[in-house]
């Protein structure tokens, strides 16, 4: 049976589309059939971070409105053929599709696609509705700070309320030498308040930023970065194999540092 | 009580009670059967968002509380003077079977709500609008207490004519109100509220007391500004200068008579 995950946060601007183009690309690469949804209508982006937009046609709404086939929209990835998009309009808002016409949709796609992953538009709104109308499983992307995880909470709230219960944590944009520093919260603070099993870190890199910018998904470069090497484990946990988290502790750059942390003993 | 720390007190708020006169979605046993007690009608919702609010509370206290439920224990529906069609009757059926529980009857003012009803194939016992299903509950006495196992997320708001016991985790951006007591058998984050109808000799405990806010009848207090190095069962009351905090083992009802 295939696997519907909705990629979700609350607030915006966390990482769910970088999130859901690198996983969808990893699984694929993996020998999965998988698509991804765009269900962020009327601010899409997913088809930018895959760099697939100039080759959309027809949209989700177009779908619904009995306008072209289903699989006219699904845009197939240029690298690996495993992967399709399922692109969601530009010109349309979020009260265009009912969450009715989504599950029907994602229904579907079940029938050609072993994964299914859904990117959910930030807020709790229709939007939110319609993306985890069809959702059995939830991947919760948060980054460590206090506002993003009060909103994570909220939306690990609304999941329950939805009979969503298999939940997943992935925290994002970690930078290991400030949580040293007691600058930034811990991956335990995090889960601490969340209290849901943990998928993976990824660790802030400046190479996400590039890889969003060329429409290239991290994990197809081939020289991986400990961001790609990360989402690269995040599947293979998500497909249930057990893989250590990686050893995110700052790189000890100067003897100073070495000794400082030699005298506060070993921090958990 | 030999360390109570001294939480900031915050100007007095405006009388509570109004935030409890608002009722919830609430369960109550009653002679081997479980009475599913809906809030009534408030005018200023539109009806999608105020089914969309009664929703998820249900589904927040099945959640919460399924373990407490034997199988197929029967449960009638006292839907007062909500509206809820036949989709929003099967749907509340629906959520009440995956509990294992099993809606057996519908009580209603509603004319339309009753023949939903009705036509869904449940019992259906429609009052007259004049017996006010809410006057047993206008006495006194306090509701009996509300205990539920989960964790408390943010944006959810519990609140209950009557001690709420939480075993789980009350998380920053929630808030609990209770006439009576608030017991956490978890870490207090977020808002807590005891005494909510003015009763200051309510308590509020915590195994582990970091609220955004405590308040218990018209006073309020924030947590102490630097977080304390290590966490002990706590209680919070209502003394001659304010809330204040103690250790739990530290606390005696004598305290509150000095």
């Amino acid at each position: 049976m295939s696997r519907i995950i909705v990629v979700t946060s609350g607030k915006g601007g966390v990482g769910k589309t970088t999130t859901t183009a690198n996983l969808g690309m990893a699984l694929a690469q993996r020998g999965h059939k998988v698509a991804v949804v765009d269900a962020d209508f009327g601010l899409r982006n997913l088809d930018l971070l895959l760099g697939l937009e100039n080759r959309i046609v027809y949209t989700a709404v177009e779908v619904l409105a009995g306008e072209c086939r289903l699989d006219q929209a699904l845009v197939r990835d240029k690298r690996q053929p495993n992967l399709a998009l399922l692109p969601a309009a530009q010109n349309r808002t979020k009260d265009a599709v009912t969450p009715d016409q989504m599950k029907r949709l994602v229904a579907a796609l079940t029938k050609a696609f072993h994964y299914i992953l859904i990117d959910c538009p930030a807020g709790i709104e229709m939007g939110f509705q319609n993306a985890i109308a069809s959702a059995r499983e939830a991947i919760i992307v948060t980054t460590p700070e206090v506002a993003a995880v009060r909103d994570a909470d909220r939306v690990v709230g609304l999941l329950e309320a939805n009979d969503v219960k298999r939940m997943y944590l992935i925290i994002n944009r970690l930078r290991p030498a400030m949580v040293e520093q007691d600058m930034m919260m811990s991956v335990k603070d995090v889960q601490d308040i969340l209290a849901i099993p943990l998928l993976g870190v990824v660790p802030d890199d400046e190479r996400v930023i590039v890889s969003t910018n060329r429409g290239e998904p991290l994990v197809l470069a081939e020289n991986p970065s400990s961001a790609a090497t990360a989402f690269s484990n995040i599947v293979r946990r998500l497909e249930g194999e057990k893989v250590p988290f990686m050893d995110l502790s700052a790189p000890p750059d100067d003897f100073f540092s070495r000794i400082r942390r030699f005298f506060q003993g070993h921090k958990p | 009580m030999t360390d109570p720390s001294v939480p900031t007190p915050v100007t007095s708020i405006p009388h509570a009670t109004e935030s409890v006169s608002v009722p919830q979605v609430r369960f109550r046993g009653e002679g081997g059967k479980l009475l599913l007690l809906l809030p009534p009608e408030r005018e200023t919702a539109t009806p999608t968002a105020a089914w969309t609010d009664l929703w998820q509370q249900l589904k927040q206290r099945l959640n919460a509380a399924e373990r407490f439920w034997q199988a197929n224990t029967p449960v009638h529906l006292i839907a007062r003077d909500r509206l809820l069609d036949a989709r929003q009757l099967q749907a509340i059926a629906d959520a009440l079977t995956d509990a294992q529980l099993q809606l057996k009857r519908v009580h209603t003012t509603r004319r339309q709500t009753a023949v939903a009803a009705a036509t869904a194939g449940f019992s259906v016992e429609q009052q007259p609008p004049i017996v006010h299903l809410n006057q047993e509950e206008s006495g006194q006495a306090l509701a009996e207490p509300l205990y539920i196992e989960t964790t408390v997320r943010s944006g959810v708001e519990i609140r209950h004519p009557g001690t709420v016991i939480v075993l789980g985790d009350v998380n920053p951006g929630s808030s609990i109100v209770a006439d009576g007591d608030v017991l956490v058998w978890g870490a207090l984050r977020g808002v807590a509220q005891a005494g909510a109808a003015g009763n200051s000799r309510c308590l509020i405990l915590a195994l582990r007391m970091e609220p955004t806010q405590i308040r218990i009848a018209d006073f309020v207090a924030r947590a102490p500004q630097t977080p304390p190095d290590q966490y002990w069962p706590e209680v919070a009351y209502v003394t001659g200068d304010g809330i204040r905090i103690a250790k739990a083992s530290d606390f005696s009802r004598e305290a509150l008579l000095e």
